[in-house]
Formats: C-alpha cells, sequence, structure tokens
C-alpha cells in the first residue's frame, strides 16, 4: 500500500517540480540569441556583483555575475526595487550588442538556485522531454513485456501467461496513444505542423499499427489456446521488424528529434551532454513510469484472477443445481 | 522433407492451374487498379519518382488480395488436417513458401511490365538495379506474408485482417525497396542503392528464419 501513496507523490511532485523550475539562460545564451535576433527576450538569472548606479539615461546600471562566472553591465529601465536585499535576479533581457551590455526588459524573481538550462528553439517547450520521453520507453519496455511473456506462453502453454502479454499489449497501447498525442500537440507548436513523418513519429506510428493489429488479431480468433498462441507468435514476428524503427532508423536518418543523424548539436537534451538537472527530473520520471506500469499490471491481473474465480464458482454453482435436478 | 515440400508446392500449383482462382482475380485486381491509376492520372504529368510510389501500391495490394489464398484455402477447404497429418510443419511451411515466391513474382512481373507499357512517363535508367530490387522485393513479400497468412487462416475475419497484420511488417521492406526503386530510376548510379539492398536482403534473412522458428507453433492444433 505504502509504495503506491509514494508512487503517487512521486509522480505529482516530479512534475509539479518539472513545471514550476524556471528555465534560465546565462550570458553566453544572451549573447547567442543576439546574433540572431536583437528584440527576442530570453529569462536570464546573475547574481548582483556590485549594486552599480544611475545610468545616464535615468536608468539603473549594475554588474551582474551568470551561473558560469562571467560578469556583464546589466540595464534597468529604473532602480530595481529592493536592490540591496537581493542577491541576484531571473529576468527576462536580451544582449544589446551595441552597448555591450544587458538590457533587463524584466525581473521574474530572485536569483534561482535550480533551474533548467535555456535550449535555443526549445525555452520553455524542452521540459516535454520529462513525459513524452518517458511515455515513448513504456511504449517500448511494454511491447518487449508483452512479447517475453509471449515467448514463455510458446515454451509452457500457461494461459496466464498470455494474460500477462495481453495486458503489457493493453497498457502498451495507452502509453503509445500518450505519447503520440503529446508529440503531436508539442510539434504544432514548436515544428508548425502536427505530424511531419520524421523517423521517430514514423516509429511510433508503426507500433500504434503493431498493437492495432495484435488488438484485431485477438479479438478474431474464438478458441483461448489458439488466440494465446497466433497473438504470441505474431507479437515475436513484429518483434522482429520494429526494431529497425525504433532503435536504428532514427539514429542514422535525418529527422527532427535529438539524436538523428543530422543532429550535431543536441546539446543538453540529448544522452551525455544533458544537463545534470534535466538528466535527474528525466530519470527519476523513467523510474515513476515504470512504477507505474508495474502497479497497473498488477490491479489487471488481480482484475483477471477475480473474473476467473467468480466465473469458476458460477460454473460449479450451475453443476450443481443440474445435478440436483 | 524437402521432397515433402516439392509435393506440397506441386499440389499448390496443381491445384491453382486447375481452379485459376488466384491467377484470374489477381490479374483482373492488378488491372482494374492500373485503370484507376491511368483514369486519375489523365493529362497528369508525374515525375518517375511518384510514379515509383504508385508502382509499389499496386505491389502492395495486390499481394494484400491474394496472398492469404494458399493457406485461407486449405482452411476452407478442410484439409488442414489432412495436411497436418501427412506432411511435417516445416515442409508444409517450405512448400507454401516456395508457391508463394512463385505467385508474387510471377505477379509483380506482370505488374511491372504492364506498367511500364502503360506508364509513358516512367522510365528506368538502371534496368539491372530496378530488376534486383523487384526481385528482392517480392521475395520479402512472399517471405512475410507467408507466415502472416499462416496466422490468419486460423482467424474469423481473414481477409480484412490480412493487410492490417501485413502492414507493420512489411513496412520497412516497403520503404527500403521504394526508395532503391526510386534510386533505380531517377539516379545512373548503381552504389548509392547499396545500403537498401543490404536492408532489403537481411529482411529476407530475418523474416524467413523467425518464420521457420515459430511456424510450428502456428500449424500444430
Amino acid at each position: 500500500m505504502w509504495w503506491k501513496i509514494l508512487l503517487f507523490f512521486w509522480i505529482a511532485a516530479l512534475s509539479v517540480f518539472a513545471i514550476v523550475t524556471p528555465i534560465a539562460g546565462n550570458l553566453a545564451d544572451l549573447a547567442g540569441v543576439a546574433q540572431w535576433s536583437a528584440a527576442k527576450t530570453i529569462p536570464v538569472r546573475f547574481m548582483i556583483e556590485n549594486t552599480g548606479a544611475a545610468a545616464d539615461d535615468g536608468g539603473w546600471l549594475l554588474t551582474g555575475r551568470d551561473a558560469h562566472g562571467r560578469t556583464a553591465d546589466f540595464h534597468f529601465a529604473a532602480r530595481p526595487e529592493g536592490l540591496d536585499a537581493a542577491e541576484g535576479y531571473l529576468a527576462i533581457a536580451r544582449y544589446d550588442s551595441d552597448q555591450h551590455r544587458v538590457e533587463v526588459a524584466r525581473i521574474l524573481g530572485g536569483y534561482p538556485s535550480l533551474a533548467f538550462p535555456f535550449i535555443p528553439g526549445l525555452e520553455e517547450r524542452a521540459k516535454i522531454i520529462f513525459f513524452h520521453v518517458p511515455m515513448s520507453w513504456m511504449t517500448v519496455i511494454a511491447f518487449l513485456v508483452s512479447m517475453w511473456f509471449g515467448i514463455r506462453y510458446l515454451r509452457k502453454k500457461d494461459m496466464e501467461d498470455d494474460f500477462r502479454s495481453a495486458v503489457s499489449a493493453g497498457l502498451g497501447l495507452l502509453f503509445c496513444i500518450l505519447a503520440t498525442s503529446t508529440g503531436s500537440l508539442w510539434a504544432k507548436f514548436n515544428w508548425g505542423s502536427f505530424w511531419n513523418w520524421d523517423p521517430r513519429e514514423t516509429s511510433i506510428f508503426v507500433l500504434l499499427l503493431v498493437y492495432g493489429a495484435y488488438f484485431a488479431l485477438r479479438s478474431a480468433i474464438e478458441v483461448e489456446e489458439k488466440k494465446a498462441t497466433l497473438s504470441a507468435v505474431y507479437s515475436i514476428i513484429a518483434a522482429a521488424t520494429v526494431p529497425f524503427f525504433i532503435f536504428i532508423m532514427p539514429r542514422i536518418m535525418p529527422g527532427l528529434h535529438p539524436g538523428s543523424a543530422d543532429d550535431t548539436g543536441s546539446g543538453p537534451v540529448f544522452s551525455s551532454g544533458m544537463d545534470a538537472l534535466m538528466r535527474v527530473v528525466l530519470y527519476s520520471m523513467l523510474l515513476g513510469f515504470l512504477v507505474l506500469y508495474v502497479w497497473l499490471m498488477r490491479i489487471q491481473m488481480r482484475l483477471h484472477r477475480i473474473k476467473l474465480r467468480r466465473s469458476d464458482t458460477a460454473l460449479s454453482s450451475t453443476e450443481r443445481s443440474i445435478s440436483h435436478v | 522433407m524437402l521432397r515433402q515440400a516439392f509435393a506440397i508446392f506441386a499440389k499448390d500449383l496443381a491445384s491453382e492451374l486447375r481452379t485459376r482462382y488466384a491467377i484470374n482475380a489477381l490479374l483482373m485486381f492488378v488491372v482494374v487498379t492500373l485503370a484507376v491509376i491511368m483514369f486519375s492520372l489523365v493529362g497528369e504529368t508525374l515525375s518517375s519518382g511518384a510514379l515509383t510510389g504508385m508502382l509499389w501500391v499496386v505491389m502492395f495490394f495486390a499481394a494484400m488480395s491474394g496472398l492469404s489464398r494458399s493457406f485461407v484455402a486449405e482452411e476452407e477447404r478442410g484439409t488442414t488436417m489432412t495436411l497436418q497429418l501427412l506432411a511435417t510443419p516445416m515442409a508444409v511451411y517450405l512448400g507454401k513458401l516456395l508457391f508463394n515466391l512463385l505467385l508474387v513474382v510471377a505477379l509483380n512481373v506482370f505488374i511491372v511490365l504492364l506498367f511500364l507499357l502503360t506508364m509513358d512517363q516512367f522510365t528506368v535508367l538502371q534496368p539491372d538495379l530496378f530488376w534486383t530490387v523487384m526481385l528482392l522485393g517480392s521475395l520479402g513479400i512472399a517471405a512475410a506474408t507467408a507466415i502472416i497468412a499462416a496466422i490468419i487462416a486460423r482467424a474469423n475475419t481473414k481477409g480484412t485482417l490480412f493487410p492490417v497484420l501485413s502492414f507493420p511488417v512489411l513496412l520497412p521492406l516497403l520503404m527500403a525497396g521504394i526508395s532503391a526503386t526510386k534510386i533505380a530510376v531517377e539516379e545512373p548510379v548503381w552504389d548509392n542503392a547499396w545500403p537498401e539492398l543490404q536492408m532489403l536482403a537481411s529482411y529476407i534473412v530475418v523474416v524467413t528464419t523467425v518464420s521457420f522458428l515459430l511456424f510450428d507453433f502456428v500449424w500444430k492444433d
């Protein structure tokens, strides 16, 4: 019981943390953005090096230091409130390359000790990684588990294994739909259209088709043993071809997702170059989703056993009443 | 086992030649599909690349409409039991695979010839590569559909289930095949298609191996 409550709070706390924790850039990000667009502002965090003085134009000029230890002049439209007490700020700002100083447009709050890195082109939208990636992983893991129990059924002919296989496929389908819809919605806002036939989009589409075919096959066979055998065989055949889409194609073909062949600087969102805080949150979320999957599997299995027992008792009571007659 | 397999192959071929069920229906299917494409393309100029896609669409759906026949017919005629008693599963699979192979290759040669005759805009820069891809594609389609036909022969809704189950399994083959055909049609260099050819070959090997391993479970009751 206790671990279910823990799981609930684990996922809820991580979700809140992922959403609330700000995205904050540093001076290098500001300079990088300024090269593309002079007017674009991004969130940036800095410590106050000295409280500064009034600028010529009536604004306020102070020296700030970013998380990497680089310093720059920060220009405010007016003297910021509570300047003497503040240690630093999280602010919306842009870099003015003519005057070589940072123009602060708006102060969001104090210096956040925890922040996700600023990623050009993703910004706040980078946070989808904490939800979308675990869902996609669970889609694949559930499929592999389903195939694993399918193989076990073929070896031992235990109907329990077949049911585990079917339940895992059902959960996989659920995660697959969630991953596809979140990804598709996100793609509309980041890449411009709901569907782009990026290699990874193709791979999740193929998984959807495989899951759909698996259940279409199951519903078309009446004899339980035959259903179990054939669906296990089909999931193994599909597992022989699907890895190409999931593990090989997205890495050898050019695409939009991080880690594609033409992806040279996926930077903080992918593998080795990933920001430490992002990695911790992502892996914690993966763990949470994995336990959630196990929990859902257990619920389904219990439900299955209760149904079996009820149909058994119903059967035996019918037999008794028949024998009475 | 090989003798049994050839006997089953010969039996299927003889019964096909006697009834001409699959051949007649499939040839008509191809003619009708091509006619629909031609009607819809009157006055249009399409690149050879776009027509490549159409060629594969015709090939895929022709395969989907005819290839489940070999196993479904046994089930419909009620001869599955006899076959289970008389031959080893391996021999049955091999025989059916051979028959499917012959059917697909003949069908695809017919489709491609008809396509080349009717579509003036469809020109092939590398005929040798083109025919290699067609042959490998046919082998792959036959290998993948044989086991799936065996699966759906046991299900209730045989006709509709076949393409549903086949498509995800066939997709790697279709993608590699289409891209290799495009190279054969549009580019003059054979080497560009090398990764696709390797993929087609490995796909055939993987699917045939998996089918051989799993056919026992599908076939035995």
